[in-house]
């Protein structure tokens, strides 16, 4: 058995860094070499998980009726900010089927006295069905006190008591660096609230036996909603198992536990049935989770040839009643060029509305906006090629750090990406449209991000007596592929058909697994089931060479066969499998901390041509051009899949999405899919993705890094580019809306 | 009150309430779960169906409403192990991530298929206008149902 | 959503009869009803499903009239292939396709604004019986630009306009009969003693409606401009018709959607071009006479230039 060891590791998560002590066991191995002959490991694979996926036959949270199972809706506060005096049930309490109302007095463990925000939780109503509880939840009737609130971003900033700093960076000197600059643009950017919509609401399903809980959760982290939800109802870690077989969507809003996983958890216990706590749609505008609305000023300075003197960001982002954490809008400025002088600040800005959470790329998203934009504002200052001026200050090192990244090919993503959108069109101006009224033009942004991912990941294969073998992990689905790629793993190191390779995963009572969130799950999980399959291949071996009579250290495994040296002894497997009768070989595998000396950094460049209606403000995409390098590619047909729809997010952040507030009442106007607009398939645009081919195999046994919060980051700012350089009109805040382009038109 | 309907060539009955739409109805009392409620106001159409052979939002009919009709929902497309064209497309081109808006976007393509074996791109996108997918991003979507053209009607 | 009780008609009689008791509604498509039953905007007591009354679904076409049962869906007008252009052109975008199999004729007529205000139940607007219209102060980027009310709704309906254009009638049902009045008539700007966007009660029934043989020979054309490629009410629609005499225009009719209370008729504009020929100057004065006198709010100035350029494309296209 491998010896386990201790040690330090610097994960990157969700733009920030975290140094954590983890376990790992035995030695890590390279990763495959580039002249490797995989079978599995870099070739598009179709889900394992599809068939369930499309014939409605995969269960979601949403999907589960237990028998016995009762249904809590949440009573929520119209009031941006109140005092609740009292909570009257009995009118609710007297419709047929409804079992149990709880508020504050009741549940001191769920509920506030004082709420912040329109859609804070205030009481709960249980009934024998959904319909009845929803029925029910609006004959409760409270009484509130009105507080004073704000829920205007620009309003709230101006009120010290609502601003916090929370993150502040430099290096050089940036006085100086704006008194050496003969140009300097200094721009003010704002971004909307965006709201995420999975398609799955998020909920849980309650319940308990004896002292230990089962919830049924849609999570995109189920060891961190175990964790939580144990802590929220005191109980042991042990004592909460959590389970997510098939989720429908996160995009970073289901990283931990729901206060309706609470509710379930806690009013399972006490009403002695199984309880179903999900959203609706409007509560999944309201509730759970945003990508902060930002304000973020930018001033950059150059030298007359294009080179970067100083670069100063400041952002305001507004987290709602979440004063905990910001996401990093200044990340992008921090560490993408190679600038001298920077200074960077990140406040956190309080408003009455509900809290923001991860976004996919949070902060990267909307600070990329602001940097890559006044970029090209300055790039039209200077009247260089937007992309000569992001080359002409290209950092070869890590800014931040100083030093080498694991793998940088951000200069063939903007040179094949040019090529592929045929940038050289590009004119200055813009081009002419099929009418007068029609213009068109490109513009190019920049995606840098961590998700290179790390310990703590476990994972177990057990190799069965019919050839299959069996991968468990803590892992859950969020609808990636990451299950998909972990087979292919699997598979490529136990020379076994991807149908042989089953998963056992979406539950806690498993080897921990990292959250499918940061970019980071397969590079976090996939090097641990690697070396899971190491370890049982090489006890296969040992079976194998014992049964051939040579010596292990003499066979390999190859297509299916032990194979004793070149052109020796052939045993297939199945023959191996076949002479063993009742058998388990187990095999472990950790995953092993990240290179000290390297940074580990995901880039890319995005290229936007657009066609822009001056009489209307209509902007229509026509075509986005995204080439990522990421390292090693696991599933190019899955990674596709991904980037294009992370390219179609951003697309809606960029000219449809964003929730509408109204100020004098502080409720959320557009709280549904019809008003709050998400692309349509009509929508989306020729989208062209590429990967550069080079193995990242420095940052793990694999070669690669994730991929999952790359394809958002960049797109707003082309597409932002591309309007300003069809039609002149500079708008520098998100959505992009006919409004906002006639505004800018107007200028 | 009590409805009686044919779902997936079966005649059923289900107890319901009056105000009941037909989604919940398949989805816990009829044992269908595959339809899936995502917004219940008829803005996403994860929860499409047939009627009749009319692709509409389960969510924006009454229960009641159904009574005497007939149903088809994406459980009744695959049989078994075997897919129907439509759902093997969606999974050969990458088409489902989640696959939340998958069934509804499986029984949107059979119907545009049903009625027009080589749509143009153009006539997909009309047809699947009125299902929002928030993983995908569309393209592998539209290339699915390309496919699954070439499959039933080569 | 509230309890109510739910019956079925086959007649039209049995419905007028139904629909007297109090605190009762008509289900059709139920697309619209259901949306505003289960917002608790309504709480009726009682649903009377009309859609098994014959009668009143199908279209029946000829030369000089074309006929429409108010329980026919936009998406079986869409498809008939006497439907006139700019009616297909209207429902092109209308809605998404599974709605357009479910909403009917009727319903869209008479379905409720989207004021977001409206349509929120925790916000007492004046057209609920507040004491203001809650858009003047709050966020009116899809609100009105024209008309002198309190109310800032537009109308929703991409049909509507398109059949004013047309001149179309609508068939009602009341107690001595039948009775037929203008589509226009059936929208009206609500007053403090009538809140609501349309002439007619919950009770009253439509039957059909009707276009004459002379608008179905007219040049007709619908224009609809939304934020996202589709699956948007109208945030401005213009329907314009005329007839060419010697490539000169008669009978003209410019009816935007989306920008006022009702559907929104400049007689100036319509006049400009009346026994004109239609070229690019014509065609964006008609269009700057037509949105002369728009008065937008804080948020919504766009809806001004949009109106503009779709009333100015919308002529040019009565040409071909």
């Amino acid at each position: 058995m491998p010896s386990a060891r201790v040690v330090k590791n610097r994960t990157e998560f969700e733009g920030k860094i975290y140094e954590e002590l983890a376990l790992v066991q035995g030695a890590d191995i390279p990763a495959w070499s580039a002249d490797a002959e995989l079978r599995h490991v870099g070739r598009s694979r179709l889900r394992v998980d599809g068939p369930q996926r499309v014939s409605g036959r995969a269960r979601y949270t949403t999907d589960l009726m237990l028998p016995g199972m009762l249904h809590a809706r949440v009573v929520r506060s119209p009031h941006p900010h109140a005092r609740v005096i009292r909570v009257d049930a009995k009118r609710a309490l007297a419709l047929a089927g409804v079992r149990s109302v709880v508020d504050r007095t009741s549940a001191p463990e769920l509920f506030d006295e004082e709420v912040h925000y329109v859609g804070a939780p205030v009481a709960v109503v249980v009934g024998e069905t959904e319909e009845i509880a929803a029925d029910a939840a609006h004959l409760v009737e409270i009484e509130y006190e009105s507080l004073p609130f704000v829920v205007d971003l620009e309003e709230a900033i101006a009120d010290r008591t609502r601003v916090q700093r929370k993150e502040s960076y430099s290096r050089g000197d940036a006085r100086r660096g704006f008194r050496e600059a003969d140009i300097v643009v200094d721009a003010r950017y704002t971004t909307s609230t965006q709201l995420h919509n999975c398609l799955e609401p998020h909920g849980a399903v309650a319940q308990w036996d004896g002292e230990r809980l089962t919830l049924w959760e849609s999570t995109q982290a189920m060891f961190d909603v175990r964790k939580g939800v144990a802590k929220a109802i005191r109980a042991r870690l042990d004592d909460v198992r959590v389970i997510c077989d098939y989720m429908g969507g996160g995009f970073g809003s289901k990283l931990g536990h729901g206060h309706y996983s609470e509710i379930a958890a806690v009013l399972a216990k006490r009403l002695g049935r199984p309880i179903r706590c999900v959203m609706d749609r409007r509560e999944e505008n309201l509730v759970t989770g945003n990508r902060s609305a930002t304000v973020q000023r930018v001033r950059v300075g150059a030298t007359k040839d294009g080179k970067l003197t100083a670069l100063e960001h400041v952002a305001w982002s507004g987290t709602g009643t979440e004063d905990g954490w910001v996401a990093s809008t200044t990340g992008p400025s921090n560490g993408l060029y190679e600038v001298a002088n920077v200074r960077s600040e990140q406040f956190l800005v309080l408003t009455n509305t509900g809290p923001f959470s991860a976004f996919r790329a949070p902060g990267y998203v909307e600070g990329t906006f602001a940097l890559e934009s006044a970029m090209d504002e300055l790039a039209d200052k200077l009247a260089l090629d937007p992309l000569a001026l992001r080359r002409k200050n290209y950092a070869k090192l890590d800014p931040q750090s100083g030093k080498h990244y694991s793998l940088k090919r951000l200069d063939q993503c903007y040179s094949r990406g040019a090529e592929l959108a045929g940038w050289s069109r590009r004119k200055a101006g813009g081009t002419a449209g099929r009418h007068a009224y029609l213009r068109r033009g490109m513009g190019v942004s920049t995606q840098v991000w961590g998700g290179g991912g790390g310990p703590p990941a476990y994972a177990t294969i057990h190799l069965n007596a019919d050839g299959t073998a069996i991968v468990r992990a803590g892992l859950q689905d969020i609808g990636s592929g990451t299950k998909t790629a972990i087979a292919q793993i699997a598979a490529e190191e136990l020379s076994l058909p991807l149908e042989r390779v089953r998963l056992s995963i979406g539950e806690t009572d498993a080897p921990y697994g990292p959250a499918s969130g940061g970019s980071m799950t397969t590079a976090s999980l996939g090097p641990a089931v690697r070396l899971a399959a190491v370890d049982v291949r090489r006890q296969l071996l040992e079976v194998a060479a014992g049964l051939m009579e040579v010596r292990a250290s003499e066979i390999h495994l190859t297509d299916g066969h032990a194979v004793a040296g070149r052109g020796g002894k052939k045993l297939a497997l199945d023959e191996v499998f076949s002479k063993l009768q009742n058998y388990t070989v187990i095999g472990r595998g950790s995953r092993h901390p990240n290179p000290e000396d390297v940074r580990l950094r995901s880039f890319g460049a995005h290229f936007a041509e657009v066609e822009v209606d001056i009489r209307t403000g209509a902007v229509r995409v026509l075509k986005i051009v995204a080439v990522h390098q990421i390292g090693r590619i696991v599933n190019p047909l899955n990674a596709k899949s991904q980037v294009e729809g992370g390219v179609t997010q951003a697309l809606g952040y960029a000219v449809s999405e964003g929730r509408v507030l109204d100020r004098l009442s502080g409720h959320v106007m557009n709280a549904n899919l019809e008003d709050y607009k998400i692309p349509t398939v009509k929508d989306v645009p020729d989208i062209v993705v590429e990967f550069v081919p080079d193995l990242d195999r420095r940052a793990n046994n694999l070669g690669g890094i994730g991929l999952g919060e790359p394809p958002i980051i960049p797109t707003a700012a082309a597409i932002a580019n591309a309007v300003a350089n069809a039609c002149g009109a500079r708008v520098r805040t998100l959505p992009i809306t006919p409004a906002r382009v006639l505004e800018a038109l107007r200028r | 009150m009590r409805i009686h309907l044919t779902v997936n060539g079966l005649e059923r009955e289900a107890d319901v309430w009056e105000g009941s739409s037909l989604l919940t109805a398949l989805r816990e009392d009829l044992g269908l779960p595959g339809s899936k409620n995502a917004c219940e106001q008829g803005e996403c159409g994860s929860c499409s169906v047939l009627l009749d052979d009319q692709l509409l939002c389960s969510c924006l009919v009454l229960a009641a409403a159904a009574e005497g009709h007939r149903i088809r929902t994406v459980e009744d497309l695959g049989k078994d192990e075997r897919l129907h064209p439509v759902q093997r497309a969606f999974v050969d081109a990458g088409a489902v991530q989640c696959g939340f808006c998958t069934p509804g976007f499986i029984v949107a393509s059979y119907a545009l298929l049903r009625d027009n074996p080589e749509p143009s791109e153009a006539e997909i996108r009309e047809a699947l206008s009125g299902n929002l997918c928030r993983c995908t991003g569309y393209g592998k979507i539209i290339e699915a149902v390309r496919r699954a053209s070439r499959e039933m009607y080569r | 959503m509230k309890s109510f009780s739910y019956a079925k008609v086959a007649t039209a009689e049995e419905a007028a009869g139904l629909l007297k008791q109090r605190n009762t509604r008509l289900i059709a498509g139920g697309t619209d009803l259901l949306g505003l039953m289960k917002e608790r905007l309504i709480e009726p007591d009682r649903l009377v499903d009309v859609n098994g009354i014959a009668q009143l679904r199908g279209i029946t076409a000829t030369k000089e009239n074309f006929r429409v049962g108010a329980l026919t869906t936009l998406a079986e007008l869409a498809a008939h292939q006497a439907t006139p252009l700019i009616i297909k052109e209207a429902l092109a975008d209308a809605a998404t396709p599974q709605l357009r199999n479910m909403a009917t004729v009727g319903g869209n007529l008479v379905q409720r604004n989207r004021c977001w205000y409206f349509r929120s139940a925790e916000h007492r607007c004046w057209l609920k019986g507040g004491p203001r219209c809650l858009a003047v102060d709050g966020d009116n980027r899809y609100h009105a630009i024209y008309g002198e009310g309190e109310c800032r709704q537009v109308t929703p309906s991409d049909l509507a306009p398109a059949l004013i254009a047309l001149d179309a009638t609508v068939v009602m049902r009341t107690d001595e009969g039948e009775d037929s009045l203008p589509l226009a008539q059936l929208y009206v700007a609500p007053t403090a003693r009538h809140r609501r966007e349309h002439a007619v009660g919950d009770d009253d029934l439509i039957l059909a409606v009707r276009i004459g043989g002379d608008a179905l020979r007219r040049h007709a054309t619908y224009l609809k401009f939304m934020e996202r490629a589709t699956w948007q009410f109208a945030v401005v629609s213009v329907a314009a018709s005329a007839r060419l005499v010697e490539g000169r225009a008669q009978d003209v009719r410019i009816v935007a959607g989306a920008v006022a209370n009702i559907p929104w008729r400049v007689k100036a504009a319509e006049d400009l071009l009346a026994g004109e020929k239609i070229d690019d100057a014509r065609a964006l004065a008609v269009a700057e006479r037509f949105v002369r006198d728009a008065r937008p709010l804080r948020d919504n100035a766009y809806k001004v230039a949009v109106l503009r350029e779709l009333v100015r494309r919308a002529v040019l296209r009565l040409k071909d």
